[in-house]
């Protein structure tokens, strides 16, 4: 039977892990994420999660060495944190998608400058070569957890997946969620079995971490990581489509979810909770007869090149939205959009915005100046500077 | 679309009372949408928290910045226009007072109503803890949020006897809370005293925190100093004859002071509300 109950983010994220039948959570509490490491410790203690191990551990880097191994011997593990812990966990986080584990990480957003949200800390981590997917609301939440399983321990992939989502405004945010039945996602998300190598399939070959190579060529671990990344958006695909399918939620293509795209003149981008205020402004743009459409970036690694080089062939005007700039490099996905139209024949205008910065808060209001401004840029067939701040 | 604005102070339950009145919209058949907003999260410093209720689901996550109704839990910040301000024309201020609604010093084009919450709260739940002993009032005045959601999602988060308890004293606060009235100020005052809901900071004025004030007995006291190391504030400073007296803006009303002072001669007292 489906059920609802109107509860706060990170207990969506700890009712996932439920569903998913996690066998092993390692992980150091940390605001915003700390009441998942609550509820989790309430799932363990009420055992109401019948082999569950639950580590309650001294730091972040050892709950991301715990949670590493324990994928390696083929439990199914999750992790979860924020801003700072999530830092700290960088150097085994490169060990867990080179040693191709597929576990799930929530990363609650808290910038690396603040307590408050931005996206600077998931953003900081691209080089561990993890899936890194952003989410607007505590149902996605729940949804992109479980999906996250059946994504990361596919053949294809076998790499890890963070789930990125803003802390306070979500994570502590109360709002109704659909739980889909036990049932129903065992069916969707069978128990994890490892294959005995995590890299390529040798029978022979002993379980072990992700350096052991027989080829001697040390680029071979890159190749087979990169090509599991890449092929991640096939499997997205794939994934969110079989789960719409059995709930009735669609996210798009899963890569992104566009909104009123159809007859716009122009979209804006955004990532996360944001998008949810920027789908506000997009009706009131269209009330206004401004025909500006929403795509929301629901994958950021792999990035949605398919997705946007077919967007730009309809539209005259890009205006991107990135709640994270590396400073004298630019706001991320402004980069990568515009990397990759290199690539297709139509060039449409491509605005950078950043804001949201460090918990700033960014308001329908912000989302309706944004798209007004894009229709400026494709009028004049020229945008402003990079970054424009919001 | 509704947008509610919650005033109260960490551990009124301002932060539940947001949630229970998403899950009773809910209940209702209506989607919804409850924000906390923290700033320094310990007992007694005001905070805010906004609710979105809606026929459709919610998708803006922005704070509420022109609310439809305002509901203040705290007895001293009803006595303050910023839960007036910023509302929509009409809007409706739920305080939590003894006085009659044309006693507070609201102004603005709005509607005010009052209950004795922390009366209410004292007799059914033995605590000021206002937050479910307000909700009742609210319903009465909202005509989207019934009081049989309210009372179910009451017993979500508190199940058993202490949610029949609860449920007693949010039927009582529906059935006490006075009539609205029109504010007669239109215009707020030009200088609104704004209460610091954010941060420390050795700057900040906290004296609007206290629910409590320490009070010293000179006359016990032996000058020993132990309330002075201990207070987390630096709200104690020294009299001529060597005695400790508390700096009004630094205290925030912990009573750190009075549970380390070996010869008990502080008292933590409650302030009172003044007109
Ligand atoms: S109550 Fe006492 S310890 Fe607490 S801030 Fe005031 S003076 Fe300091
Ligand atoms: S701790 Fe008590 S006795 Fe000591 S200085 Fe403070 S008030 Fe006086």
């Amino acid at each position: 039977m489906v059920d609802y109950e109107v509860m706060v983010g990170n207990k969506a994220c700890a009712v996932a892990c439920k569903l998913a039948r996690v066998n092993v959570a390692a992980a150091f509490p940390i605001t915003p994420q700390t009441s998942i490491t609550e509820y989790l410790s309430e799932l363990y203690a009420s055992g109401e999660m019948p082999g569950f191990e639950f580590v309650n551990c001294e730091g972040e880097l050892p709950a991301q060495v715990i949670v590493n191994n324990a994928a390696l011997v083929g439990a199914r593990a999750f992790t979860c944190t924020a801003g700072p812990g999530l830092q700290y966990m960088h150097h085994p986080m490169a060990s867990t998608a080179g040693g191709r584990c597929p576990l799930v990480m929530a990363v609650v957003h808290r910038g690396i400058k603040s307590m408050q949200p931005d996206h600077s800390d998931l953003m900081s981590q691209q080089w561990t070569g993890w899936i890194h997917l952003y989410v607007e609301n505590a149902q996605e939440i729940l949804d992109t957890i479980i999906m996250g399983y059946k994504i990361g321990e596919d053949a294809r992939v076998r790499l890890p997946v963070a789930v990125g989502y803003d802390g306070y405004v979500l994570s502590y945010t109360a709002e109704p969620v659909e739980i889909p039945p036990q049932e129903m996602v065992d069916k969707f998300l069978p128990p994890y079995k490892p294959p005995r190598s995590l890299i390529y399939d040798d029978p022979e070959a002993s379980i072990g971490r992700g350096g052991g190579f027989r080829s001697g060529d040390p680029n071979y671990a890159w190749m087979m990581h990169n090509e599991g990344a890449l092929n991640a958006e096939e499997v997205i695909k794939e994934v969110f489509a079989e789960w719409a399918k059995l709930t009735g939620r669609k996210y798009g293509t899963g890569m992104v979810e566009e909104y009123k795209t159809e007859g716009a003149d122009v979209v804006i981008t955004a990532m996360g909770t944001v998008a949810g205020s920027a789908a506000a402004a997009i009706d009131k743009l269209w009330k206004d007869g401004k025909k500006v459409g929403l795509v929301k970036i629901r994958s950021f690694l792999p990035f949605p090149r398919a997705d946007f080089q077919r967007i730009a062939k309809n539209v005259q005007a890009i205006g991107v939205f990135d709640r994270s700039l590396q400073p004298g490099m630019g706001g991320p996905s402004y980069r990568e959009i515009k990397n990759t139209l290199y690539d297709s024949n139509v060039h449409p205008v491509v605005a950078g915005f950043v804001g949201g910065l460090s918990g700033k808060e960014v308001t329908v209001k912000n989302f309706v100046d944004l798209g007004e401004k894009t229709l400026e840029y494709a009028k004049a067939k020229k945008a402003d500077a990079h970054p424009i701040w919001v | 679309m509704i947008e509610i604005r919650l005033h109260g102070r960490g551990g009124q339950g301002a932060v539940t009372a947001s949630r229970i009145i998403a899950a009773a919209a809910f209940e209702d058949g209506l989607y919804s949408q409850a924000i906390p907003m923290y700033g320094t999260e310990r007992r007694g410093a005001p905070l805010t928290a906004y609710v979105r209720i809606d026929n459709v689901r919610v998708r803006e996550r922005e704070l509420v910045h022109t609310p439809d109704y305002s509901i203040c839990f705290d007895e001293f910040i009803s006595m303050n226009q910023t839960i007036a301000n910023s509302m929509k024309p009409g809007g409706i201020v739920l305080a939590n007072s003894k006085f009659k609604p044309e006693e507070l010093p609201l102004a603005g084009d709005i509607k005010i109503a009052c209950v004795d919450a922390t009366g209410i709260a004292i007799k059914h739940l033995g605590r000021p803890i206002t937050n479910t002993a307000i909700l009742g009032a609210f319903c009465k005045l909202c005509p989207e949020v019934s009081l049989k959601g309210v009372e179910k999602a009451i017993y979500k988060y508190f199940p058993g006897r202490v949610g029949d308890m609860n449920v007693a004293a949010a039927r009582a606060s529906y059935e006490q809370v006075t009539d609205l009235i029109t504010a007669k100020n239109k215009e707020p005052p030009k200088q609104v005293e704004e209460i610091v809901s954010g941060g420390y900071g050795a700057l900040k004025d906290v004296s609007g925190w206290r629910v409590f004030e320490p009070v010293i007995d000179e006359e016990k006291c032996i000058g020993c100093k132990t309330c002075w190391i201990y207070c987390p504030e630096a709200a104690l400073e020294w009299t001529a004859n060597n005695k400790p007296a508390m700096i009004s803006r630094a205290c925030k009303g912990c009573g750190v002071c009075a549970n380390e002072c070996p010869v008990k001669a502080i008292e933590m007292v409650r302030v009172q509300v003044k007109k």
